[in-house]
């Protein structure tokens, strides 16, 4: 727009037409040229915009406007695009030609990749990276042997399964993840579970007579990246019953072109007593602050 | 009203950033016919004047005969205050050599107190009827002066944020020109923005 206002005087009946002939003071927002709706829009979150594009046909051309939805895409969106797969050769170029709304609508909805074990999404509101790594995604010590580890299906994750531990000495749960994030500062978490929980003609049930373990020693957080930074912390795991996040540190990405490695782990590995009735259901990487279930941080 | 520069001193020859500033005055017309005085620097915040300036046009006054006297007279107000406010801060950091620590805290005080001044300069500007507030958009739209549309933009989006569309159509007075299969059209290709 700012090319059009250099042009001066000539462009200016272009632009106002009919709000050029109305008297002075006369303007209202429904007056507003689609150029200023959309510079009043580019202040707004992503749902607000889309909701006043009811208001009219000014507001519903500048809610499409391009550069409305470039400013609101994280700064790498055309590298994370490219994890959309599906449509094949028609389906690429698709997503190549795709208008910034129509990509901030696919990027809000889940992309998984590796295999389908993680998934990144842009949380609505401001369009920050969030992740989630299934625990398929993790490596678990014992996790095959059926003395200690199961899969259960459950509708309780994202990723429709948890693994389920019933008992063990040795309880360590280690994860990588190497993906380019926007700028800014974000929180990694382990979701778990104490006690087993299944579904009682159409009840959620909880059992904890397998929950053993966690009140005798705390278990280990561990957070590095592959540029220095470390958070390290501890605790006691607690509440049974429900879903907890488990602050395991955060961390800051300072460029998005490069791709960030991420180590993390979660440890109980004192074997003087063993430790069971937990479920593990995944690792969620959100922007710091942007917390949605209960979350518990452990001490230094 | 002629707005003319607030501070005498910024004619003083200190080594500027930038090369030198002349303090030639230009004149703007307004829709309704009335002239205004401004300093080129301040006029030059609108880059659509700024370019007629450089492409010779403004010997004569510039008309804008999209923006009535009321607004124009509050642009040139604010193009004043903020015009004058970068001076400042160019002649904060004219002398490093000069500076020691406690003018530079001095210095660092007085932006601070300065952008406060701004700041509530900037909110009571805007702090206008609709009709008004909107005058303004169009005529920063149309002058290309970033600061202002960027203000009362800020402004109408704080304003309309948490309202129902029904509630931001009946406060604006704003016309539903869509059909129902229009508006049922529009709802549908955003409820992606509103699932889970």
């Amino acid at each position: 727009w700012r090319r059009r206002g250099a042009m001066g005087a000539g462009v200016s009946s272009f632009f106002f037409g009919a709000a050029a002939e109305a008297a002075p003071g006369a303007a209202g927002l429904g007056d507003l040229p689609e150029l200023c709706a959309a510079q009043v829009l580019l202040r707004l979150d992503a749902p607000e915009i889309c909701r006043l594009a009811r208001l009219n046909h000014a507001f519903r051309g500048a809610a499409g406007a391009d550069f409305v939805w470039e400013a609101k895409l994280p700064e790498n969106y055309r590298h994370l695009i490219g994890y959309v797969e599906g449509g094949g050769e028609e389906g690429r170029r698709r997503r190549r030609r795709a208008g910034t709304k129509e990509i901030y609508a696919r990027l809000s909805r889940p992309v998984s990749f590796d295999d389908g074990t993680k998934e990144f999404w842009l949380e609505k509101s401001k369009g920050r990276v969030c992740m989630a790594l299934s625990s398929k995604a993790l490596v678990i010590t014992g996790i095959d042997d059926r003395r200690y580890w199961t899969h259960m299906p459950t509708t309780e994750s994202r990723f429709q399964s948890v693994a389920y531990l019933q008992q063990i000495w040795w309880f360590e749960v280690v994860g990588e993840l190497d993906f380019c994030f926007p700028v800014g500062t974000y929180s990694l978490y382990f979701r778990v579970h104490l006690g087993k929980f299944s579904k009682r003609f159409g009840r959620r049930v909880c059992s904890t007579e397998h929950v053993h373990g966690w009140n005798k020693k705390p278990v280990r957080f561990q957070l590095s990246t592959s540029d220095g930074q470390n958070a390290l912390s501890q605790c006691y795991l607690d509440e049974p019953g429900s879903w907890v996040l488990y602050h395991a540190g955060d961390f800051v990405s300072t460029n998005p072109r490069q791709a960030l490695k991420l180590k993390f782990s979660m440890a109980q590995i004192d074997c003087t007593h063993t430790k069971g009735g937990l479920c593990v259901d995944s690792v969620l990487v959100y922007p710091k602050g942007f917390q949605q279930e209960k979350v518990v941080t452990g001490a230094k | 009203m002629a707005a003319t520069p607030a501070d005498a001193s910024s004619s003083s020859s200190e080594a500027v950033v930038g090369g030198e500033k002349s303090n030639k005055m230009i004149t703007l017309i307004s829709s309704d016919g009335e002239s205004f005085e401004a300093t080129e620097e301040a006029a030059k915040m609108s880059v659509t004047i700024k370019h007629m300036i450089e492409d010779g046009c403004a010997d004569d006054g510039i008309p804008l005969p999209n923006v009535p006297a009321k607004i124009l007279s509050m642009v040139i107000e604010y193009c004043n205050k903020h015009a004058a406010d970068a001076d400042d801060t160019n002649k904060h950091v004219a002398d490093p050599a000069d500076a020691d620590e406690d003018d530079d805290n001095n210095n660092n005080n007085a932006s601070a107190g300065e952008k406060e001044d701004l700041k509530s300069f900037d909110a009571s500007l805007v702090a206008v009827d609709q009709a008004t507030l909107f005058d303004i958009i169009l005529a920063a739209n149309f002058l290309s002066i970033k600061g202002l549309l960027d203000l009362a933009c800020q402004k109408v989006a704080d304003d309309i944020k948490d309202k129902s569309v029904e509630e931001v159509r009946e406060i604006f007075k704003i016309e539903n020109d869509f059909t129902k299969e229009e508006e049922e059209a529009v709802r549908k290709e955003n409820a992606w923005a509103f699932n889970e």
